[in-house]
């Protein structure tokens, strides 16, 4: 036993080489179970590769979201609200802040896509953090007091696209042209949330928009206590009879069934997946061929302890299975991060149209990687040792006779 | 010294079903000695090498190697003992047909996980007492059967067993290729190892360096 490294002690080199070889050996066969066994953990931890990145851009958009929002109905659909109202509303017990928002979605197009056009005023509470931190950040006011607006990264991109580098050219309702200069591009949080959001001064908003200094799109409201959101909404619901009250809760619910339909579809597919892999381990599991049996016999006949036929066996079924989940696994996170799942991006597809471009947001999560190991690597392992054990039981005479 | 006491071996082929290939054997070979056990096929020859060897168990008696009960032997053991005392040289050789030479004869010692430098050794000098170490890399399924039975005989002595047992060892041979192997067991004798051969290949009656001949006939000895 001299010469021998630590790892040399340790692992069996000669054990694993003799693994190797007996994988190179069946080369055919263990080509194709390797083929399957990686596409199958590709798929595997494709779906919750998406999963996990849709889980996190809803959740940080869940948390974006207004408690409350109090809209104009008239005659079936959403009207401008007077801003007189926030005075009323604020004087609601329970109520932090209500803030008039101007806002509206702008079809450019040329490209094909909606922007939201979000005004904002300085002096003023703003509604969520990342508007907060846009208003702090940049200047509006510019010295040659030309209007400026600050964009989203994918609105940025549709301009430029377009030729919009410096500034772009609104519509307005009266159709004559309003020029506004890009002052400046922010990387929020989420791309659902902002990718398609352009920020500029209310007074800019109304004109493009032709709406009146007494109205707003919209009220957002801020209540103390979070529990009392319910029971807040109802009184203003109340107060104005003619408005649409809709609380973040409902918001939840209408992007938790997108999420939740599309789940389902690929939680199908996570079945098939499944379904297919076990039909590989039960066809594995189901015996082993008569060359593998004498190969087996041989080996005990020659002095292998039955521990030292299934070690052989285990290394050889792991480096198999795990040289599959680490491509399976490679696969995954090119197909996913760096090429935006196509094909499987399609089943998002009814959530991306939400928005101007939806890109899946990396999110590195061991667990997912724990789970698709788990679900894979120790189950073909056991599939294989499993009847080698029960071969390598038997009287070795009886095998190779 | 192996010691069969009253053995008797019953293969069940089926529930209803069993072939007694041994009935109440008693037998001694000593240390050093050369046996040849003849006999028809289906006679009992190699089921008395595979309870020497511990491949098998029997059905009821004792077989002792050294005074050690090796048929009550729990099965790791039994390999231990195989890989400890026996070198096996099978009928149809049992080589793994597509390692080379040089990986079949290093197999028994796969599990003792040697240094690198033991393992050259050792096959090398395994490999040159049996010519067969200008064949080391080739694969066995590209063997003739001689070659075969060189890799299977140089396998069989890679851990310098005590015991040497030969099942049919000449059956795939010509005569040429037989008498070369008599030469060889004419070696091993040499080197005071307990040899036993079950043939019936009349080549090995009453060669001058086999101590006994034992037949075997319908499971018994016939003395």
């Amino acid at each position: 036993m001299k010469n021998k490294t630590w790892l040399q002690s340790v692992l069996n080199i000669y054990l694993i080489e003799y693994a190797l070889s007996a994988i190179l050996r069946q080369k055919y066969k263990n080509f194709f179970i390797l083929s399957i066994f990686t596409f199958l953990t590709f798929l595997l931890a494709s779906v919750f590769f998406i999963t996990n990145s849709i889980k996190y851009e809803l959740e940080s958009t869940l948390e974006a979201l207004p408690q409350i929002i109090v809209q104009k109905i008239k005659a079936g659909r959403q009207d401008d609200m007077d801003v007189s109202a926030v005075d009323e509303i604020l004087s609601i017990a329970g109520v932090s802040d209500a803030v008039a928002r101007v806002w509206g979605y702008y079809y450019f197009q040329n490209a094909g896509v909606n922007f939201t056009l979000v005004g904002v005023d300085e002096y003023e509470n703003q509604y969520k953090n990342s508007l907060e931190k846009i208003v702090q950040k940049f200047d509006f006011n510019n010295e040659e007091n030309i209007p400026s607006m600050i964009v989203g990264q994918g609105v940025k991109e549709n301009m430029s696209r377009n030729y919009y580098k410096q500034y772009f050219n609104f519509i307005k309702s009266e159709g004559t042209l309003k020029k506004v200069n890009i002052a400046g591009v922010f990387d929020a949080d989420t791309q659902l949330e902002s990718n398609d959001m352009i920020v500029m001064s209310k007074d800019e908003v109304r004109e493009i928009f032709d709406i009146q200094q007494t109205k707003a799109t919209d009220i957002v409201v801020k209540v103390v206590n979070p529990e009392e959101i319910n029971t807040i909404a109802s009184k203003i619901r109340l107060m104005y009879p003619e408005c649409r009250v809709i609380t973040n809760q409902d918001l939840q619910v209408s992007y938790q069934n997108i999420f939740d339909y599309k789940s389902g579809i690929f939680l199908a597919l996570f079945i098939v997946c499944l379904f297919t892999f076990f039909m590989i381990v039960y066809d594995k599991a189901s015996g082993l061929s008569s060359e593998e049996k004498r190969e087996i016999g041989i080996l005990k006949a020659i002095g292998w302890r039955v521990d030292d036929v299934l070690k052989e066996k285990f290394y050889e079924s792991f480096i198999l299975s795990f040289f599959a989940y680490v491509l399976g696994i490679g696969f995954a996170f090119a197909f996913v991060y760096i090429f935006q799942a196509p094909l499987l991006r399609n089943v998002f597809i009814g959530y991306s149209e939400l928005k101007t471009s939806f890109e899946l947001p990396f999110v590195f999560d061991t667990q997912t990687l724990f789970l698709v190991f788990f679900l894979s690597v120790p189950i073909y392992v056991a599939a294989t040792i499993l009847p080698s054990w029960k071969v390598a039981t038997l009287e070795a005479d009886e095998v190779i006779r | 010294m192996i010691e069969l006491i009253d053995v008797t071996k019953i293969y069940e082929v089926n529930k209803k079903e069993s072939v007694r290939a041994l009935s109440h054997i008693n037998l001694k070979i000593k240390e050093g000695e050369l046996v040849i056990l003849k006999g028809s096929s289906g006679s009992g020859k190699s089921t008395i090498l595979s309870l020497i060897a511990a491949l098998s168990k029997p059905t009821s008696g004792e077989v002792l190697v050294d005074t050690k009960k090796i048929s009550k032997l729990p099965d790791n053991f039994s390999s231990e003992y195989r890989r400890d005392n026996i070198g096996f040289v099978f009928q149809k050789y049992n080589l793994i047909p597509n390692l080379s030479v040089k990986e079949n004869i290093l197999l028994p010692l796969v599990p003792l996980n040697l240094d690198a430098q033991s393992m050259h050794q050792m096959s090398e000098s395994v490999m040159q007492r049996f010519h067969i170490e200008h064949k080391q890399d080739v694969l066995v399924r590209n063997l003739s059967g001689g070659e075969q039975q060189r890799a299977a005989i140089a396998r069989a002595n890679i851990n310098n067993p005590k015991i040497i047992l030969a099942d049919e060892p000449t059956a795939n041979l010509d005569e040429k290729l037989s008498l070369h192997f008599i030469e060889m067991l004419r070696e091993l004798k040499a080197s005071n190892k307990t040899i036993v051969i079950a043939t019936h290949d009349p080549l090995f009656f009453g060669l001058d360096f086999v101590d006994r001949e034992i037949q075997v006939h319908n499971g018994s000895l016939v003395l």
